[in-house]
């Protein structure tokens, strides 16, 4: 069969310019690969790891960045969806942050395509994740000399909001896939023949190529409703929040994610999600966007009855016939994508915050 | 003295009846002629033409002004500050605010909140609606948005009922939220304090002292070039002298704020760097001549609000009749840090101190009994779908 690539032309003629030849279902996509480098500045990144883990970027002080994307579950939190902010849950699951810089479109939905630097107002700002005012935010900054120390040190000068939407970016550029079996090239012989599958019988490289394992479009799959988006109010109340705000018309009477619709306001795109990265898989259970699948074996099972039931799903998706052991291979060649869980001090905060605001002395004659 | 009264035309007019004037006005009462309006009893509260009272619109109101889920993190409603125990305000200098702040601001009594015209001690609001959305939506208030605040009405099966029977809508807008808790505030005033049955002929209602303390109230301490009407508030924005904050200098949480409400209410850089107190009514129209000036409070109910002032730098009337008796000055010396702003109508007073306990006495006939209230017991959330719903939903995609 052909692969429909229906956009991304300017893609389309790289991977032309690198002629690799996947077989006849890869055809025309970017080969998985090693990640490039990424350049990090070190004191930059200190500090926005400082900002990740620091509560006092949210609203009421309750939650961190950290809270949803917690190291110890892979950056994620091992449910089906996302916890929210205080006083309200979430209606998508929360995706890993490695590798979070590699990427050009963020959000299950795509819905921002600029940069961590939007992301980061995004997450801290939107009123059912971390209902931040940054004005605030930037007040508790300079509260704090450790954050006057290490802003300066990163020469970012005084602090300021913009420049917490900078330093928490460059603080996930060092969150990167670590020792991937696929990337070191010690992979299991079943992981080996797993790639085949991938590559071939399977076609999951169709959309999961390149270094990312994502071709970052959206796609419907057909997974299904997580139907304790609407039966929990505190879900459902973020997710009417959430249409209400993107401008998505019907939001109290709708009873699904509209997914992609969201960017394009095109209903042939309702149910469409983002492709996701295939690195880190291991720590990241639940899985798709909306923690409907329990572990990796149910994704292929899912694949492998051709995906889920929407009328709208892509074509790209068929009945593959794997037999047992086949899905047993491409489940290890999945896990060998994960490296290293990135638990270490290297990249997890480990100082305490103080517990209060550290006042400023002789108040009344220094400067704001 | 000249006293430029900008953007006010309202009140001008009002004013302009009973002290004359053209261009500028002579507020200083002069002995024997036509002053400031005299004390009155209280009437029933103004109804805006556009928000007429009906008994749903209260009872939503009542169940909205209680609810914490009108505000960020479910957690910080209207009675979260203003607290009926505690004279349906906050018994502190400055309020307590949405988790992680504190407020500012002292913190104002819901009680006669609807007679004025001027909402908050800078006169933000002009109205009791536009005054509950500030509170809701203010980073250190209540720190909600729209849309989440709006979502949970319409998942609260009880609010669905009572908004439709006030309003209409098939889902609760929150803009409708805001007038049903204005609603409910007009139904909590007290009009019936021993100063209004005076005022209405029971002359057996202030004791001698109170009533010398009214002569003192009217006469050498000039209390009613301000304090006056019905309400005992003229409305107008003065600076006084009060001094600001004493927990900005000694509270980490306290600096946050300042910084914050001087950025976000919009300043200049060199005003940002340099300011040490609260502006007040300069961030109405910006003009330097408004620097500390707040909008004159009533005296209703004062009994029960204490501390006192914008600043909550006074813990009892003693301590204000005090300050004004010394001319705008507190007992440690502290005064405003905008002397320029600051009216001439203040100075010292001379009051003995027979004078001052009967001033407080009189004071303390602004207020009858403490209001006291039962809060409603919440409507819970319910699913807007059943299962089968969603189920079918599923079938059909």
């Amino acid at each position: 069969m052909g692969v429909r690539v229906t956009s991304g032309r300017s893609l389309l003629a790289a991977m032309m310019g690198v002629g690799m030849a996947l077989g006849a279902q890869a055809a025309n996509v970017p080969d998985l690969g090693p990640l490039p480098p990424i350049k990090v500045n070190k004191a930059k990144a200190e500090l926005g790891k400082r900002l990740f883990f620091d509560k006092r970027l949210s609203g009421d002080a309750a939650i961190a960045c950290a809270t949803c994307h917690d190291p110890k579950q892979g950056w994620t939190q091992n449910k089906p969806l996302s916890d929210g902010y205080p006083g309200n849950g979430h209606f998508r699951n929360s995706p890993t942050m490695v590798n979070v810089a590699h990427k050009k479109v963020w959000n299950h939905d795509g819905r921002i395509g600029t940069g961590l630097n939007d992301m980061t107002r995004e997450m801290i700002t939107e009123d059912y994740i971390m209902n931040m005012d940054m004005r605030i935010m930037q007040e508790r900054v300079k509260q704090d000399p450790v954050y006057l120390k290490m802003f300066k040190d990163a020469g970012y000068g005084e602090p300021s909001n913009g420049k917490v939407r900078k330093a928490i970016p460059e603080y996930l550029k060092s969150l990167t896939s670590q020792n991937a079996p696929f990337d070191t090239g010690k992979m299991s012989k079943s992981a080996k023949r797993g790639l085949t599958l991938f590559k071939g019988k399977g076609g999951c490289i169709q959309c999961h190529n390149g270094p990312l394992a994502t071709d970052e479009k959206a796609h419907n799959t057909g997974v299904p409703e997580n139907f304790d988006v609407f039966l929990d109010p505190n879900n459902h109340q973020a997710f009417i929040a959430f249409a209400m705000f993107q401008g998505i018309e019907n939001f109290m009477n709708i009873k699904r994610d509209p997914g992609y619709y969201n960017v394009t306001m095109d209903s042939a795109d309702v149910g469409k999600f983002i492709t996701p990265s295939l690195r880190e898989l291991k720590y990241t259970a639940p899985y798709m966007h909306n923690g409907m699948l329990k572990t990796l074996n149910d994704v292929v099972a899912f694949y492998n009855m051709g995906g889920g039931m929407d009328s709208k799903k892509s074509s790209l998706l068929k009945p593959l016939g794997l037999s047992k052991a086949e899905q047993k291979d491409l489940v290890a060649f999945l896990l060998s994508l994960s490296g290293d869980q990135l638990t270490s001090a290297k990249y997890v905060w480990q100082g305490a915050y103080p517990a209060e605001y550290p006042v400023i002395e002789n108040w009344k004659n220094v400067r704001n | 003295m000249k006293h430029v009264i900008k953007f006010r035309p309202v009140l001008l007019a009002t004013i302009a009846g009973a002290l004359i004037a053209t261009g500028c006005i002579a507020q200083e009462p002069k002995k024997g002629m036509s002053g400031p309006p005299p004390l009155a009893p209280l009437g029933p509260p103004p109804i805006p033409a556009d928000n007429l009272l009906s008994p749903a619109k209260i009872e939503l109101g009542k169940y909205l002004f209680f609810d914490p889920r009108l505000g960020g993190d479910a957690s910080t409603g209207c009675s979260t500050c203003h607290e009926p125990d505690q004279g349906w305000s906050w018994a502190e200098d400055i309020s307590r605010g949405y988790p992680g702040t504190v407020h500012w601001r002292s913190n104002q009594t819901i009680i006669n909140a609807a007679y004025y015209s001027k909402l908050f001690w800078a006169g933000s609001s002009k109205s009791l609606e536009s005054q509950a959305k500030s509170a809701s939506k203010g980073g250190v208030a209540g720190n909600g948005e729209t849309d989440i605040m709006e979502a949970r009405l319409s998942l609260i099966p009880k609010y669905v009922e009572l908004n439709k029977k006030a309003f209409g809508t098939e889902w609760p807008l929150l803009q409708d939220a805001y007038r049903a808790i204005a609603s409910f505030e007009r139904t909590l005033v007290q009009r019936d304090t021993p100063l209004d049955k005076y005022l209405l002929g029971d002359k057996s209602a202030l004791s001698e002292e109170q009533i010398r303390g009214k002569k003192v109230f009217e006469g050498k301490g000039a209390c009613i070039q301000c304090h006056n009407g019905a309400l005992a508030s003229d409305e107008n924005y003065y600076n006084i002298g009060v001094p600001g904050v004493k927990r900005w200098e000694e509270d980490g949480l306290a600096q946050i704020t300042f910084r914050f409400e001087i950025y976000a209410k919009g300043s200049t850089e060199e005003m940002y760097r340099t300011i040490k107190d609260d502006p007040g009514a300069y961030f109405r129209g910006k003009n330097k001549w408004d620097m500390g000036k707040f909008r004159t409070p009533s005296l209703r109910y004062a009994i029960y609000t204490a501390p006192y002032m914008h600043s909550g730098q006074f813990d009892t009337l003693d301590d204000v009749v005090d300050f004004y008796n010394a001319g705008g000055v507190a007992a440690d010396g502290r005064t405003t840090s905008f002397p320029k702003t600051k009216s001439p109508l203040i100075k010292p007073l001379g009051l003995t101190d027979g004078e001052k306990s009967d001033l407080v006495a009189f004071i303390e006939a602004f207020s009858g009994d403490e209001i006291m209230m039962e809060k409603p017991e919440l409507p819970p959330y319910a699913a807007r779908f059943s299962k089968a719903e969603l189920q079918a939903a599923q079938e059909a995609k």
